[in-house]
């Protein structure tokens, strides 16, 4: 404090370098800094206004009681309470949410892996192969789910024909309770491909000194992928679990279309947004839809934090190697 | 890897992904077979992979059906593609150029909490933002649809700031030096320049909105004004428990959604590849 009116008060001669020299120069980057900000002002606008605005709301939503209509009134801690000691449904959502994202996830990164590995040898006509392997991909879910129905009917269906061929009497998938979870992760494996591009390009961004230094050394092609290729690839593979961890959670469109089916057995599919869906744009109970959405957010949170938080264990980066 | 491959390790390779691509493929097939079934295989659902039927009749068809207007459907889709593109593409270029070429106190933390929302689940602000655009009058119209897109996307913000750092920044100080103030900067130099990065968000928000279902359906409210992807599902309903849907028909309607995208994909992979690719390997590093 008793240094501040020195620092106020500069001697005659600094003040006139200072308007001269350093004064100009605050100036220009004072004025950068107001057209940075003018600059990204919408984006902090909607960041403020659709983001994080409506998430404290939301957090307070999940305290309330409110049917949209009414003025919203606070209940506490009983939306949280019900969902996990009176509410059977959340319950089913959370489990087939879980059981879904277990079997889907690992089994994409298998699969997704073994493609990339055949895709990437240095033979004509990959580059088709991997264009016909994206393709899905691109496919609306919704579209995917209706045809999908058709992948799976009993009797006729695509797969119980293909089944049938070795001798094997197919479940009817999609009517099931225990095979309907299976039947979706079959219909989400299908758009594998864009894992496979992520692989494929980190793939083509080994160098090939590691893999010619392995060769005189006679390392297998065995030794080759689990020794060189699986950990260089290790941050793409982190990368596309994230990712799919996240989404996986996140599913929706072909749980809401297909729960609309009556002949659908809707407590072996519901998973947490649909139901989340259900609560509040047709039961029109919003706080306790809210309180959905936070339990949704702290389950992807955790789910995050528990991969990148393991990742030092098993992801390898290149920087390491100079250290 | 380099490697050279022995003829048996080619064979089985290209065995193995012909069986993979073979599945791949399969379910577009019967897509296709579906939406050329007469309606008497449609109600005794006795479809086949590979078409027996050829009613490309049903096309014409799908357009006049007396209960769906599918026309007015991709109309629908297309207008809020395009307004989602425009407020995308202008937007988020224009608040990358900010976080590329500016320096400011708070920059860093600003990015940081850029790339952060990128990880928040949608469901979070899916009610408070209903209930926003609830009370602006904003239910039964576009505007919950195309408005937000006129603040930015992160990702589409981010993609295009590692695009606009990459370029030599002397391009910029030339133009100071001739006077150009920073908007003529971005309008005249950056923005021309950018154009791969922008036509792959232009692609990415096409492909996002053209099969969005979930906002739509609680936003829009009335079936007219549905997109063509919320729409497909309407036809696939039943009204009456014993009633089936016109299968061949909701398959015409399920390629029309799909085409598009495969048309875009094919004119735009070498873009989507490079973007996509580059942000998730910045992602990564």
């Amino acid at each position: 404090m008793a240094a501040a009116p020195d620092e106020s008060l500069p001697l005659a001669h600094e003040t006139k370098a200072l308007r001269r020299g350093r004064g100009k120069f605050l100036s220009a980057r004072r004025r950068e800094s107001i057209w940075f900000y003018i600059i990204i002002s919408p984006w902090l606008i909607g960041l403020l206004l659709l983001l994080a605005g409506p998430m404290l709301y939301s957090i307070y939503l999940s305290f309330t009681d409110w049917n949209l209509f009414d003025a919203p009134s606070w209940i506490g801690l009983d939306n949280y309470i019900r969902l996990f000691t009176r509410d059977r449904t959340f319950g089913y959502a959370l489990t087939n949410t879980f059981v879904y994202t277990f079997l889907y996830v690992p089994l994409n990164m298998v699969l997704s892996l073994a493609i990339a590995y055949l895709l990437n040898k240095s033979l004509p006509g990959m580059r088709i192969f991997r264009t016909a392997i994206y393709l899905p991909y691109v496919v609306p879910v919704v579209a995917t789910t209706m045809v999908f129905r058709w992948v799976f009917a009993p009797e006729s269906g695509l797969l119980n024909s293909f089944l049938a061929l070795f001798g094997i009497d197919g479940p009817a998938w999609l009517l099931n309770p225990g095979w309907v979870k299976i039947a979706l992760v079959i219909m989400s494996l299908w758009g594998v491909g864009s894992s496979v591009v992520f692989l494929l390009a980190g793939m083509q961004g080994i160098p090939v000194e590691l893999y010619e230094a392995a060769s005189i050394d006679g390392a297998t092609e065995h030794h080759r992928f689990f020794r060189i290729t699986l950990p260089m690839l290790s941050p793409v593979i982190f990368f596309n679990m994230i990712m799919n961890i996240i989404a996986s959670l996140q599913t929706f469109t072909q749980v809401y279309i297909l729960n609309l089916d009556p002949n659908t057995p809707s407590n072996a599919i519901i998973m947490i947004i649909p139901y989340l869906f259900d609560n509040a744009f047709r039961f029109n109970k919003m706080g306790y839809a809210s309180a959905i959405a936070w339990v949704l957010f702290i389950i992807i949170f955790a789910f995050t934090l528990l991969v990148i938080r393991s990742s030092s264990a098993w992801v390898f980066y290149e920087s390491e190697m100079k250290r | 890897m380099n490697r050279r491959v022995s003829l048996a390790e080619a064979l089985s390779t290209y065995a193995i992904l012909l069986a993979i691509g073979v599945a791949v493929l399969a379910p577009f097939l019967l897509m296709i077979s579906v939406s050329l079934a007469s309606d008497s295989t449609t109600v005794k659902m006795t479809f086949t992979l590979l078409p027996r039927e050829f009613e490309f009749n049903n096309y014409a068809r799908a357009f006049n059906s007396p209960t769906i207007d599918l026309g007015r459907h991709i109309l629908n889709s297309l207008f809020i593609v395009a307004g989602s593109i425009i407020g995308q593409v202008l937007v988020s270029s224009f608040v990358a150029y900010g976080f590329a070429r500016f320096n400011a106190p708070g920059k860093n933390v600003l990015f940081l909490i850029l790339l952060g929302t990128m990880m928040i689940p949608g469901a979070v602000t899916l009610i408070p933002q209903f209930a926003l655009y609830r009370s602006l009058g904003w239910l039964g119209t576009y505007a919950p649809l195309i408005v937000p897109n006129f603040f930015g996307g992160a990702f589409n913000i981010f993609l295009i700031r590692q695009f606009i750092t990459r370029l030599p920044a002397e391009l910029d100080e030339a133009a100071k030096m001739d006077g150009v103030g920073p908007i003529g900067i971005f309008w005249h130099i950056i923005f021309p320049l950018i154009r791969p990065i922008t036509v792959a968000v232009a692609i990415l928000t096409f492909q996002f909105n053209w099969s969005w279902f979930l906002e739509p359906l609680i936003y829009l409210q009335d079936a007219e004004k549905m997109p063509l992807a919320v729409a497909v599902r309407t036809m696939s309903a039943t009204t009456s428990a014993g009633a089936t849907p016109m299968w061949n028909l909701v398959m015409v309607a399920s390629m029309l959604l799909t085409l598009p995208m495969l048309i875009v994909f094919f004119f735009g992979q070498k873009y989507v590849f490079e973007a996509n690719i580059s942000g998730g390997s910045a992602a990564i590093k």
